[in-house]
């Protein structure tokens, strides 16, 4: 009758893992609990709460940040070592009230096709760790959002990121806070020039200059297709403008 | 199972399901400052700290904060008095309806802790997870930055008003260029530009405390849900999933054995009896076309069925296994496509009562006429004409509709509920309850913000025969989604103006063509299309006017009334139609509306043909004040106007894709319904010298309660908290309509003027007794006593013992009622700037600027809470909000984001300036300001994007593929 028949909180990974491949049971993984909490669950939906289970924390190594998943996007905010492209992005993904509970493991997992911050993640090579019973794997961002079934009964635990390198971000909204109806985000890496788009594919995406063109987006009431491949193209540009140009 | 929490300092053990959320438990255990906004957690009302941090509890599972430390606004109460932060929040004006500062309070205190001196964008970012639809953010934004630095000890002045002076009495033309010197004003302080013909007084015209500001601000139990009914039932409503459909056949026998289920309720067992759901005076404006529950459905969200259970998880499982086999119909939703003769008829039922033409889908038809429209378009010099089409949106209160009804030991039914109107619900709910007025009572207590939606009898008739149908408690609240498909939102539009001017820009004939829709239903139809025919053409001068109108039935989501009530649809459309003759005509936008507008003496000829409704208008009414010019010359400056001449402005060097703009619209509304809305008071004077004051009046966080004790208090010379206000409860109070149509300031406050004026006379009657004088009417009230001539004097208090104790013993009260004959227009300017990316179409706010001639305002801050707040509701109808329809009719985003409402962090500069006038008809020479801020933004931004691009964008709101594709197409 309840969608959420039972609650559990692990208290380590493994324990986690465990809850997860039960294949008797729908299990869903509550990170922050935002998405979660507002989706209409399977009925005897059992929850696995990761708070004590997977780390929340931010650690420089090198030329790479790494956030622990359940680190909140508050936190990530008020890290010194957070690269500023992904600050300015995290407070665009909703007010305080709520990026105070969200994690960065669970906007990872969530893929929503309008979130900046994963763009600002996939310009900065983020790679994320994902573990399940059979152990635990580096998986490139982009391609864990060109395929979620590899979170099927995982878990993520950690986000890396490189750092350095220019950086510019444009956006079209209807007002300033608003979820963006397209947004680009783009960084200097050693091969050239790295833009992601949101609200142009299923989940933000890695484009290049040239491919702009003939992006074909799902349409929305705030923008049709042709509209959004508009902004895709003036927003790319602008990024690129400010970047230097370079492609 | 079993959580351990941490609550306000208490470790505890409770009870909780593992789906329940924390708000859930917590307002179960008795936490009732954490109040329900919307289930996906936007609104914040539902915001608490978890270890310190702001979240929504709304969308956090109760065992997600196993082991965790909450804290309430409970936490931070003082037995007696105010914490800091409350007082800053009082006594800036800061506190509207109250529903959501125990969240704001809390997002204040989690800044402070943290960062005791705040920077104005860290407070607005500490705020901006709390949407308040009421105050614009201005104030409570400046009482946080007040809170923080009274916490460090500093001494803030008090926030009193600033007066600015007149420009327009100055005599000549004032710099328009000069610096605007209330830029180095305290941003609290309401501007108030004065006026010499308004006297001396001591209450009226202050900064008071909102006389409701100890229960708002420590989040005491005072809204509908804040009641523990014991053996309470939770309503849940079977919505229609079509758009136009007959229930064929409806099987609620699993629903109905289903335990903890106490009874189900659709068109098989409820009487049918039909009605209009708005709320307004008797008899209710046809159409007749409702019924609690009918054998078709004809939007998404209409009613079908209904279960009262143990439970809302129950009664939710068992709306599920409701089983309904619809015959899906045709459905139409476009207004014009509605009445072509082509279309579904969505009545179509043999007992329809009051339609115009049901059968072309016409509800309502409106035609008057002043002059010779004909004859008048054909003389004039100049014809312009143009199409606007104005869209569909929410009022979006943040407390949803919530009632609660219950058979009291009389066996009378008792319905507390978040109303608008209580007497009006009382009448119009007992036929359908199949109960005498008598037996009926509605309590209305404190309500989370209305604007409209609740005007009308929503949900009071489910629960009502819910609780007959079961004896028990019976609770109902809308959820978010269902506030939006299933209450009452604003009329779309499709707005045609013809408009014949001379060479010169004198207006020679005006016809507006409208058609209205209403959705499914005409509750309000009639009358909000009147006051876009009367607020259309009455605004400017003009000797031929036609108003032709028509409102067609279509299937979307109901449309009701919105403060503003036709009014903003009509003046989007005349306003930029005014910008466009103008700038055609080669003349300046300012100066053209200048030779046009109003003035006083003019008369408001079409409001005689009009009226409001049912009112029969015996005269043609005349302005009788008007402080537009200095309206407008005060936005001017406040604005930079002269700006919009400059091309180094419009088209900054540095930024290529940038333009910017400056846009104008000129408000009037009305006060009141004149002849037809009356508002009652009760005063009685109490053992100390204290007074009750018992209003019908419906206070729904305007201040109402307080700006009509501070018209008792004026009169009977005493403070304001020497006024105990109780309002509103049919069993208690006199009758008055309730609060709409911008009434209670100047109608209900003439009631309680009225009753004030004859406890006065009571008053001194018995003091010149105890005083041995003469003549009663030279005994003076002041300072909570009574002097004679000579200076001796008793207090209220020896005059209330003498009368009730001692001597030919009298209760000193007395009722009032007010019905006014007039119903004098406040006057506004609107400025807005803003500025287009013109490769997007992204439009950006940038300043509102409002000079408001309301007469005299009571009370300067709860005024200039009223137009900031308005104004930024009117930024989200310009700007961003819509209800977004498929093709069959779902509303895709019923939810606060996609449904795009501001936040306190991407908010324009807004400024508010009151000019009075003194308006002699009104009670201390007021006229209304409730819903004028509604009228003029969205034209005013339409009127900057045409200075800034010279393009012209006829349909709202200002979505960026909107404004891109207009400019695309020239």
């Amino acid at each position: 009758m309840n969608r959420i028949s039972s609650y559990h909180r692990p208290a380590t990974l493994d324990e986690a893992i465990v809850l997860l491949a039960r294949t008797d049971v729908t299990t869903t993984v509550l990170a922050g609990g935002t998405a979660v909490n507002t989706t209409d669950l399977p009925a005897n939906t059992e929850v696995v709460d990761l708070q004590a289970a997977v780390a929340a924390g931010i650690s420089r190594d090198g030329d790479r940040v790494g956030f622990g998943a359940m680190t909140r996007l508050q936190d990530l905010i008020d890290h010194d070592d957070t690269p500023p492209l992904l600050t300015a992005l995290a407070k665009r993904e909703g007010p305080n009230t709520l990026r105070n509970v969200s994690t960065v493991g669970g906007t990872v997992a969530e893929g929503d096709p309008e979130s900046e911050l994963l763009a600002g993640l996939l310009v900065h090579e983020a790679l994320v760790t994902v573990a399940d019973s059979s152990g635990s794997r580096d998986l490139a961002l982009e391609d864990l959002l060109a395929d979620f079934s590899v979170l099927d009964r995982a878990v993520v635990t950690t986000v890396t990121v490189a750092i350095g390198g220019a950086t510019a971000a444009e956006r079209t909204g209807r007002t300033p806070a608003d979820t963006s109806i397209v947004a680009a985000a783009g960084r200097i890496v050693a091969t050239g020039l790295r833009i992601a788009l949101t609200g142009v594919a299923a989940t933000p995406v890695l484009v290049s200059v040239d491919s702009v063109s003939s992006l074909d987006p799902p349409a929305d009431f705030r923008g049709t297709s042709e509209y959004r491949r508009q902004l895709a193209e003036v927003l790319v540009r602008r990024v690129a403008d400010q970047l230097g140009g370079s492609a | 199972m079993n959580i351990n929490l941490t609550v306000n300092g208490d470790q505890r053990t409770y009870e909780c399901q593992p789906h329940e959320s924390l708000r859930a438990v917590l307002r179960r255990e008795g936490f009732f400052s954490v109040r329900f906004g919307a289930e996906t957690g936007e609104t914040g009302a539902d915001a608490i700290l978890l270890d310190g941090r702001l979240v929504s509890s709304e969308v956090m599972l109760a065992a997600q904060a196993d082991g965790h430390a909450v804290e309430t606004l409970e936490g931070l109460n003082l037995p007696r008095g105010l914490h800091p932060i409350q007082e800053a929040f009082v006594s800036s004006g800061a506190i509207q309806s109250g529903y959501s500062t125990p969240a704001t309070i809390l997002a204040a205190k989690a800044l402070i802790d943290s960062n005791p001196n705040p920077t104005e964008a860290e407070v607005r970012d500490a705020l901006s997870g709390i949407l308040d639809r009421e105050t614009g953010y201005l104030r409570p934004v400046h009482a946080v930055l007040r809170a923080a630095a009274m916490l460090r000890g500093e001494k803030p002045e008090p926030v009193e008003p600033a007066i600015v002076e007149p420009l327009v009495a100055l005599g000549g033309t004032p710099d328009m260029s000069a610096a605007n010197p209330a830029l180095n004003l305290d941003p609290l302080a309401p501007r108030v530009v004065p006026s010499p013909e308004v006297p001396e007084t001591n209450v009226v015209g202050k900064p008071e405390r909102k006389v409701d500001a100890v229960k708002l601000a420590k989040g005491n139990p005072a809204f509908v849900d804040d009641i523990e009914m014991r053996g309470m039932l939770y309503a849940k409503m079977l919505y229609s999933p079509h758009a136009h459909a007959r229930i064929v056949a409806i099987d609620d026998s699993k629903a109905r054995s289903l335990p903890g289920v106490k009874a189900v309720l659709h068109h098989e067992n409820v009487a049918r009896i039909r009605y209009a759901s708005g709320g307004q005076s008797y008899p209710n404006p046809l159409p007749y076309d409702q019924v609690s529950f009918d054998n078709k459905v004809r939007h998404v969200g209409d009613r079908v069925a209904v279960v009262a259970a143990d439970s809302i998880e129950i009664a939710e499982a068992a709306v599920k296994l409701i089983e309904v086999e619809y015959e899906v119909l045709p459905a139409v939703f476009d207004e014009n496509e509605a009445i072509s003769g082509n279309a579904p008829i969505i009545h179509d039922e043999d007992e329809m009562e009051g339609a115009h033409d049901p059968a072309r889908n016409i509800v309502t038809h409106i035609d008057a006429e002043v002059g010779d429209i004909e004859a008048g378009l054909a003389a004039a010099d100049r014809v312009f004409e143009r199409v606007f089409r104005v869209h569909q949106v929410q009022q979006a209160p943040i407390e949803p509709h919530i009632a609660i009804a219950w058979l009291d030991s009389d066996e009378r039914m008792v319905i507390r509920t978040s109303t608008q109107v209580p007497f009006h619900v009382r009448r119009m709910v007992a036929p359908l309850l199949g109960m005498p007025v008598r037996d009926i009572r509605i309590v209305k207590p404190r309500i989370g913000g209305g604007f409209g939606v609740k005007q009308e009898m929503l949900i009071e008739d489910i629960v009502g025969h819910l609780a007959i149908a079961t004896g028990k408690p019976v609770r109902m609240e809308l959820n978010r989604q269902e506030e939006f498909v299933s209450s009452r939102t604003r009329h779309p539009q499709t707005i045609t103006f013809t408009t014949g001017v001379s060479n010169d820009g004198t207006l020679v004939a005006q016809r507006m063509r409208t058609v209205g829709n209403t959705g499914p239903y005409g509750t309000h139809s009639l009358t909000v299309q009147m006051v876009s025919g009367l607020r259309g053409l009455s605004t400017y001068n003009c000797p031929n006017k036609k108003f032709d109108c028509d409102v067609a039935y279509t299937n979307t989501p109901v449309a009701g009334a919105y403060r503003g009530y036709g009014a903003p649809q009509a003046l989007f459309a005349l306003e930029s139609h005014m910008d466009d003759i103008a700038t055609e005509l080669g003349m300046d936008v300012l100066e053209f509306r200048r030779k046009n507008w109003t003035k006083v003496g003019d008369p408001l000829d079409v409001a005689a043909e009009l009226g409001e409704g049912a009112a029969d208008m015996k005269f043609v009414p005349v302005v009788t004040s008007s402080g537009m010019d200095e309206c407008v010359v005060q936005g001017q400056r406040a604005v930079a106007w002269h700006r919009r001449n400059d091309p180094a402005w419009v088209q900054p060097a540095d930024r290529p894709n940038i333009r910017r703009g400056l846009g104008f619209a000129m408000c009037m509304h009305g006060s009141a319904i004149s002849g037809l809305d009356m508002g009652g008071a009760s005063i009685k004077i109490n053992d100390d010298g204290s007074f009750n004051l018992l209003m019908g009046a419906t206070d729904l966080g305007t201040g109402a309660d307080t700006i009509l004790a501070q018209m008792a208090a004026e009169v009977l010379g005493v403070p304001t908290e020497e006024i105990v206000v109780y309002a509103a409860d049919t069993d208690m109070t006199p009758f008055d309509v309730g609060a709409y149509a911008s009434s209670t300031t100047y109608v209900s406050g003439m009631a309680v003027k009225k009753a004030a004026d004859e406890v006065h006379r009571q008053i001194v009657t018995r003091a010149a007794i105890m005083l041995d004088v003469d003549s009663p009417g030279d005994i003076e009230l002041k300072e909570k006593a009574a002097f004679a001539p000579d200076g001796r004097s008793v207090t209220l208090a020896e005059v209330a013992l003498h009368s009730l104790h001692q001597d030919d013993q009298h209760q000193i009260m007395a009722t009032a009622s007010y019905v006014a004959p007039d119903s004098p227009p406040p006057y506004a300017a609107q400025f807005a700037e803003i500025e287009v990316d013109i490769d997007t179409g992204q439009v950006t706010v940038n300043n509102l600027v409002m000079a408001v001639d309301c007469g005299v305002p009571i009370n300067p801050l709860t005024s200039a809470g009223q137009v900031e707040g308005g104004m930024v509701q009117a930024l989200g109808y310009g700007h961003c909000e819509e209800m977004a329809l498929d093709d069959e009719g779902n509303m895709v985003n019923a939810r606060f984001g996609p449904y795009k409402i501001y936040r306190a962090d991407e908010m324009p500069q807004i400024e508010a300036y009151m000019v009075q006038t003194m308006e002699k008809s009104g009670p201390f020479g007021a006229k209304a300001i409730a819903e004028i801020p509604k009228d003029g933004v969205a034209p005013a931004i339409r009127n900057a994007i045409f200075n800034a691009t010279g393009t012209q964008i006829d349909n709202l709101p200002f979505t960026p593929e909107r404004v891109w594709r207009a400019m695309q197409s020239g």
